[in-house]
């Protein structure tokens, strides 16, 4: 079983504004994007379950072809900066995305 | 016109730039030079306060190297969302520091500064005509709200950049705008394609974040033509690529092919990029999509009290073994000392380093272990008096605390420094999130032209 992060070139997230966080998975090369692609993996129901939050709280969660990219926005409950949130960008939210399980074995 | 070349110099303006890279840009012969000079990223606090992010100085350096460039080559300069969060405070900040600039370089043109924080009395008659919907989670628009923002600022598009230019300006100084307005600005006065000159505009705002290696302080290129535009940076060293720039095209933004704005939406869905060379990128296929209602971003924060904070560390395991216990335990604590102050009047945050801080709810990891903790206290209160007085009351409950197991009876904190209550001041957070409706792009954006 490979993660994802064996995959992906990038995983990072940031805010969308101050009410949404964002996450970009990608890829440097076409072969890794259609491989993760194909498995199905990343639906917005596994954000959910990695994040602990409800499916509704996931905004977007989609392919982008012309960036070898997935992009998955979910919503903050707290918004930047509010009173109980503890990362004002929003930019060290994405280590459990690393650690996604892709069925099959990564081939080189 | 069948080509126009703008120039970022960087992704965020008074973080200095590469200047190697700029004079190598400027060889390009850039028509323009923009830069984004604001955002939302850093927090409300400097809507709420309309205090800029960086010193003066920051601003002053950066500027100063840009006006010098703009007017060596009689090329405008536009700079939006004046200092970081385009309020009219910040907006006179700048033309302050562009006016120094001038009379201590020996430069003279036409500035055109561009408000966009809204009169609240405007807003308030706004307010009745409706169709002002919450982009954010928030409450309806309502007078109160309004009255609980110290600053309401629109998010101007590009016509109001276009009306500053078509009037003469050379330098163009504007509160909040979009990032991409102020690059599509003068490729759509000349002409060019909106929905490219948007996309460009999105490219250029961030420098080099869009290049190889990702850099904020690289400046970047853009070149529009009739169907297309070319991205490259200004190091030779530093190369785009159709992934680097595509890549870029979904950063902060929360559908990569559907970006609203003011006035519509670019749909990036059937944007191509292709490699002219190994540094630059071609992007096509871009468009924009007119809606029938042009809307503006209004954004405000409203003041929530004031924050004093105390940083200390833990490394005794048998007390971080019970962190979570005890940290209740100093909130009742708290809450009985304070009781006279009535109910709401300071709220208490602790923000556990080692332990869940980051991610909080959304945090997967339960039951760390880890052998020494920080523990940021966070209080807000009513007044800075108070919100001292809880974190410090908090600090020194948990000090002396006794628990299970306790070996050590001489303090159960570790202070980095003294004092150890820092009070931090105004908090506040992001409220206001709507659009507002305009009958004209420029309404709400008066510009003045100024000869400096």
């Amino acid at each position: 079983m490979a993660t994802l992060s064996q995959y992906a070139a990038v995983i990072r997230s940031k805010n969308a504004g101050p009410f949404e966080l964002t996450f970009d998975i990608m890829f440097d090369n076409r072969e890794a994007f259609e491989t993760i692609r194909r498995s199905g993996v990343i639906t917005a129901r596994l954000v959910a379950q990695l994040y602990g939050i409800s499916d509704n709280e996931v905004l977007v969660c989609r392919a982008y072809d012309p960036a070898l990219s997935f992009k998955i926005t979910i919503r903050r409950r707290v918004s930047s900066d509010d009173f109980g949130e503890s990362d004002v960008y929003g930019c060290q939210q994405h280590i459990p995305l690393t650690a996604i399980e892709i069925p099959c074995p990564r081939v080189d | 016109m069948e080509q126009v070349t703008g120039l970022a110099p960087s992704g965020s303006l008074g973080s200095g730039f590469n200047l190697a890279a700029f004079q190598n840009a400027l060889d390009a012969g850039p028509d323009f030079i923009g830069q984004d000079a604001g955002s939302t990223d850093m927090g409300p606090y400097y809507l709420g306060t309309a205090a800029p992010f960086l010193p003066r100085a920051s601003y002053k350096h950066d500027l100063g190297l840009m006006l010098d460039a703009a007017r060596e080559r009689e090329i405008p300069l536009l700079v939006g969302s004046c200092l970081t969060s385009g309020t009219r405070p910040q907006l006179d900040l700048t033309v302050d520091i562009v006016s120094e600039l001038a009379q201590e370089r020996g430069h003279s043109f036409t500035m055109a500064v561009i408000d966009a924080e809204l009169d609240k009395e405007f807003l308030k008659r706004r307010l009745g005509d409706g169709g002002i919907d919450s982009l954010g989670p928030g409450e309806d628009l309502t007078p109160d709200l309004v009255d609980r923002c110290p600053h309401i600022v629109a998010q101007m598009g590009m016509e109001p950049l276009i009306h500053a230019l078509d009037a003469g300006a050379d330098v163009v100084i504007a509160g909040r705008a979009c990032d991409d307005a102020v690059f599509a600005a003068f490729p759509v006065m000349k002409g060019f394609d909106r929905g490219l000159s948007l996309h460009m505009g999105k490219i250029l705002e961030c420098a080099g974040l869009s290049a190889i290696p990702c850099d904020l302080a690289e400046p970047l290129l853009g070149r529009i033509e009739s169907d297309g535009f070319l991205v490259w940076p200004g190091d030779p060293n530093h190369r785009c690529t159709s992934l680097s720039v595509a890549g870029h095209s979904l950063y902060e933004r929360g559908d990569p092919g559907i970006q609203p704005g003011p006035g519509g939406t670019s749909d990036l869905d059937h944007a191509t990029y292709r490699d002219v060379d190994r540094r630059t990128v071609r992007v096509t296929g871009s468009r924009f999509i007119p809606e029938p209602v042009y809307r503006v971003k209004l954004e405000g924060a409203e003041f929530v009290g004031y924050r004093s904070i105390v940083i200390v560390g833990v490394r005794d395991p048998v007390l971080i073994g019970q962190i979570d216990d005890l940290l209740q335990e100093m909130r009742d604590h708290a809450d009985a000392r304070f009781s006279e102050c009535g109910p709401g009047a300071f709220r208490i945050d602790f923000h556990v380093y080692g332990k869940n801080a980051v991610m909080r709810h959304l945090e997967p990891v339960a039951g760390a272990d880890p052998h020494e903790i920080g523990i940021l206290i966070n209080v807000v209160a009513n007044d800075q008096d108070l919100a001292s007085a809880v974190a410090m009351y908090v600090r020194g409950t948990l000090q002396h605390a006794s628990y299970p197991g306790i070996i050590a009876t001489a303090g159960n904190l570790a202070y980095p420094f003294s004092p150890f209550s820092v009070p931090v001041g105004p908090a506040y957070r992001f409220a206001v999130y709507h659009l507002l409706p305009l009958e004209d792009p420029c309404e709400c954006f008066p510009m003045q032209l100024v000869q400096v």
